[in-house]
């Protein structure tokens, strides 16, 4: 599979990194020498130097080859333009934009449609909003995932010392909590992940990721020992794009949110737009005014301003002060491996989310969405199980499934199995499949290999 | 550097050089010419050795390969290839000293071509063939070939792609290196078998046409006779040899988007204008000096002619004159076109017309800017800017071959070997080229120059193959700093 990617900037260059270790041929477009060569020495990929909005570009790229062209330049403009040509050129390539103005994505609906074409527009503040409100509905939880519209969740927890099932074997996991649908499909410990088997145990310190339907999440997590009580008050530090969207998507909830910014004429225009949602004008790394506003008895606490030094140090400050958890806005991905080092809890990046959300796109066949575990080592992906696929039909046991993959969910209808080696993947059953990164090829190979013969 | 997960890589490129030894074993047992236990011993001791590296040093398997590991894994692997590659003709007796072996070993890796031997025609058919295949395996390289068949190699395999392919800025024909990899080895197996089948129409039997081949497509110039290609005294065979050092000679990329059908890729490649261009102008220049004072028709002095600055200038070192007979302007020219090279991208060696190209452009441009001092120019090649950046690194490439080519040829005029010889010497080993004047001329072969003489070769072989830098890197200590 041949596919485009237009801006080798941080977006970009992440995309690349995943899709060229599955073994996709990948062509990196991008004006800026450095960037591109950053791209080109690190990563297997072809490079091509030049504007991506040009049409003489995109065809020295090999658009009319291309599978897939994903425009995710910081700039909006050439993206678009990029999609575009894309279009005029080459109409059966699949056109992905990353757009984050709302003006334009006003007009999304019309712009998928033909003479446009562009098939997806992708805005990477949405998405990271998405990745905060899902955080913010399972308390207790370091990392959440949702399929088959919410009502699957993978969830990823930390055991405390304290937790009741520390010590305890996985085969043991059922009987002890006579709860059946649990499964556990990763254990992280001491950063190196583990897809466990029936003999694996959890111990304490461990991060671990389960499948629960939505209805169960709550017992869930009582069973892995973590406050199940929702979120009531959240304060948020930075009232730029994302915070004011996050704001306005909180109003939603029963949830009382207040909203620093620095700002005086932000904060105008904010309380105008903003009706639940208390404004302060201030600075957030301010200790004096965090105790004013009671940090100390926040349940969450979100900095989300643009500089993202200033966001980590907030966020340990409030966590000292007395706040039960944060979420910090981090942009740049190097600095991922550092979080739960120094104590932040969640992280959140549009970048990051932008990644996670185009790459569901990426993916081969009829897969619906997908997600990215933490240190992005394995993936949740889910799909439809085809007719002619190879995993239709037979006992999972005896499907010759790739080492380091697994299912953990098969809906049917409005059934949803957490399954065993017994249970049968029926035709046009929704599946789940967890997957480490190298396993994600055969994975997907499994999944659709009858249907390229056709 | 992280030694350790260089050792393994080397052990993986080490166990499947192992493996190419079968195919001489093939020859060797059909011959039964001696050849068969030394090659079965050297081919149980590469294997051998691999497994042993690949298995010690497993836990060191990385994710990602730096540059520095890169150039390491090609310059230890490269210099490992050297060895074992060496133990053939050593335990087939062909040589006393193990010096001698290892020279010739390198010689053929690095496509030098430059012998040892006294009388080629005493070696068992199959050692002579291994000796060929050493050329053809380093021509398009040891790297190139293992990117292309093991799948092992994927990570970081552009960092081993960059230090082994010549050129100033190696391309990708492909999204993945591997892709690419395959795509050269093919053009690479397409030409050489069509050159096998040519060379047999004209009356070479199989393992003579393969060697020839091998020693062609890899600009390499180990020949099976000791007059090489003269000995044939054949006109036919003369053309294809030169046609195909030519192929080889040129940039294999051109040859993938002409095998595409793209035949204007050629004519639209700045670099093969100046090349053939260059090759022309000689073969003229030499063919008019050489007709009257040397041959008598006319046909002759373009025949020898052309072959000889082809031969040179592509860095394979066939012969079929001896021409320490010549003029004393056409040895000049031989002995320029030496430091020229083929392209960037092929399997010649020299400095690369590609460099020179550029280091004539960008000299002119320095004339230009003295007489418009406010005029903003830049370098570019067919139509694209040539960031200065890359200029600076043809520049340091520049100094460095000639400052490698002087002390070489320093140290062995202390070794006292004379002027003229030491001089082509230096330059015909770092240029990868084979034969050079005076005592190592067509005539001659390299078994009398001193001992330390034929190691400083070696170095100076390998250097020149791997573009200086890779092997360079080793013997600065910031390298080996933690």
């Amino acid at each position: 599979m041949k596919i485009i990617i237009v801006g080798a900037g941080e977006v970009g260059f992440h995309i690349a990194s995943r899709l060229s270790l599955e073994n996709k041929d990948v062509v990196v477009v991008d004006k800026d020498a450095d960037a591109l060569r950053r791209v080109f020495e690190n990563l297997d990929v072809q490079k091509v130097q030049g504007c991506g909005s040009s049409p003489a570009i995109l065809e020295q790229a090999g658009i009319q080859e291309a599978d897939i062209l994903l425009a995710v330049t910081d700039s909006d403009e050439i993206n678009l333009v990029a999609s575009l040509f894309a279009n005029m050129l080459s109409p059966a390539t699949f056109k992905l934009a990353r757009i984050r103005s709302e003006e334009y994505l006003k007009y999304q609906d019309a712009l998928s449609k033909e003479p446009y074409g562009i098939d997806v527009m992708i805005n990477p503040e949405d998405e990271a909003v998405k990745m905060v409100e899902r955080l913010l509905q399972v308390p207790g939880a370091v990392d959440v995932g949702e399929f088959a519209n919410g009502r699957i969740k993978l969830i990823g927890v930390r055991l405390e010392a304290d937790c009741p099932v520390a010590g305890t074997k996985l085969v043991d996991l059922e009987k002890k909590t006579d709860n059946k649908n649990i499964l556990v499909v990763a254990i992280i410990r001491n950063e190196k992940l583990i897809i466990p088997s029936g003999e694996d145990q959890l111990l304490a310190g461990d991060l671990i990721y389960f499948v629960s339907e939505e209805k169960e999440v709550k017992e869930a997590l009582k069973i892995f020992g973590k406050r199940a009580e929702p979120f009531k008050k959240v304060l948020l530090v930075g009232g730029g794009n994302l915070g004011l969207k996050l704001a306005k998507a909180l109003e939603g909830y029963s949830i009382h949110a207040k909203l620093i910014e620095k700002d005086h004429n932000r904060c105008n225009k904010l309380a105008e737009v903003l009706d639940k949602v208390v404004v302060l004008q201030g600075d957030g790394s301010d200790q004096g005014l965090l105790q004013e506003e009671n940090v100390q008895d926040m349940d969450v606490v979100a900095t989300l301003t643009g500089d993202e030094e200033t966001n980590i140090l907030t966020s340990l400050l409030a966590k000292r002060m007395g706040a039960h958890k944060t979420v910090t806005r981090i942009n740049k991905l190097s600095y991922f491996p550092l979080v739960s080092a120094i104590g932040l809890d969640h992280i959140v990046s549009s970048r990051l989310a932008a990644v996670n959300s185009i790459l569901q796109y990426v993916r081969r066949g009829k897969v619906l969405s997908a997600m990215a575990l933490k240190g992005e080592e394995a993936e949740a992906l889910e799909a439809v199980a085809l007719e002619t696929s190879d995993v239709v039909g037979k006992p999972l046991e005896q499907i010759p499934f790739p080492k380091g993959a697994l299912v953990m969910a098969i809906i049917r209808g409005d059934e949803v199995i957490i399954p065993t080696g017994d249970s049968v993947i029926l035709p046009q059953d929704r599946i789940i499949i967890f997957s480490t990164l190298q396993s994600i090829p055969q994975v997907e190979k499994a999944l659709m290999v009858k249907l390229e013969y056709f | 550097m992280r030694l350790r997960y260089t050792l393994h890589l080397v052990g993986i490129l080490t166990f499947f050089l192992g493996l190419t030894m079968a195919f001489p074993l093939l020859f060797g047992l059909y011959y039964e010419d001696g050849s068969v236990m030394p090659l079965l011993k050297s081919i149980a001791v590469t294997l051998g050795s691999g497994l042993i590296l690949y298995f010690v040093f497993r836990s060191a398997r990385g994710e990602t390969m730096s540059h520095r590991e890169g150039m390491g894994v090609v310059a230890i692997g490269w210099a490992a290839a050297g060895f074992f590659g060496a133990l053939p003709y050593y335990w087939g007796g062909v040589f006393s000293t193990f010096a001698d072996a290892f020279f010739e070993s390198i010689s053929g890796f690095t496509t030098t071509g430059a012998s040892v031997l006294s009388n080629i025609e005493m070696v068992p058919r199959g050692l002579l063939l291994w000796r060929s295949l050493t050329h053809w395996i380093g021509g398009m390289g040891i790297i190139v070939l293992s990117l292309a068949i093991l799948p092992l190699l994927g990570v970081g395999g552009m960092q081993l792609y960059k230090a082994e392919v010549p050129g100033p800025v190696p391309d990708k024909l492909k999204p993945r290196i591997r892709d690419t990899a395959l795509v050269l080895w093919k053009v690479y197996v397409l030409l050489s078998v069509a050159e096998a089948v040519l060379l047999m129409f004209g009356g070479m039997d199989l393992f003579e046409a393969l060697c020839h081949t091998f020693g062609t497509m890899a600009t390499g110039g180990f020949s099976t006779r000791n007059a090489s290609i003269g000995s044939y005294h054949s006109p036919y065979i003369d053309t294809v040899v030169i046609l195909f050092m030519l192929f080889a000679g040129i940039n294999f990329s051109l040859h993938y988007q002409c095998l595409k059908g793209d035949l204007r890729a050629f004519w639209r490649n700045p670099e093969f204008r100046f090349f053939m261009g260059a090759v022309v102008l000689f073969v003229l220049v030499v063919s008019f000096n050489v007709y009257r004072t040397v041959y008598h028709t006319c046909s002759d002095a373009i025949r020898f002619g052309a072959f000889q600055v082809v031969s040179i200038i592509t860095t394979t070192g066939y012969t079929t004159a001896d021409f320490e007979k010549w003029p004393s302007l056409s040895q000049n020219i031989l002995l320029f076109c030496m430091f020229l090279g083929a392209c960037a991208g092929s399997t010649g060696g020299g400095m690369k017309c590609m460099r020179i190209m550029l280091l004539l452009k960008h000299s002119y441009k320095q004339l230009f800017s003295l007489i418009h001092p406010h005029a903003v120019t830049q370098v570019k090649l067919a139509g694209r800017p040539i960031s200065n950046e890359v200029l600076h690194s043809i520049w340091g490439y520049f100094m460095l071959y000639l400052g490698l080519f002087i002390l070489c040829s320093f140290l062995l005029a202390a070794m006292g070997v004379d002027v003229v010889t030491s001089f082509a010497a230096a330059a015909a080993t770092v240029g990868n080229i084979g034969p050079g004047l005076g005592l190592v001329g067509p005539t001659d072969n390299y078994a009398h120059i001193p001992i330390l003489g034929k190691w400083l070769l070696m170095l100076c072989m390998l250097l020149g193959r791997l573009e200086i830098y890779t092997v360079l890197l080793l013997f600065v200590p910031e390298f080996w700093r933690k």
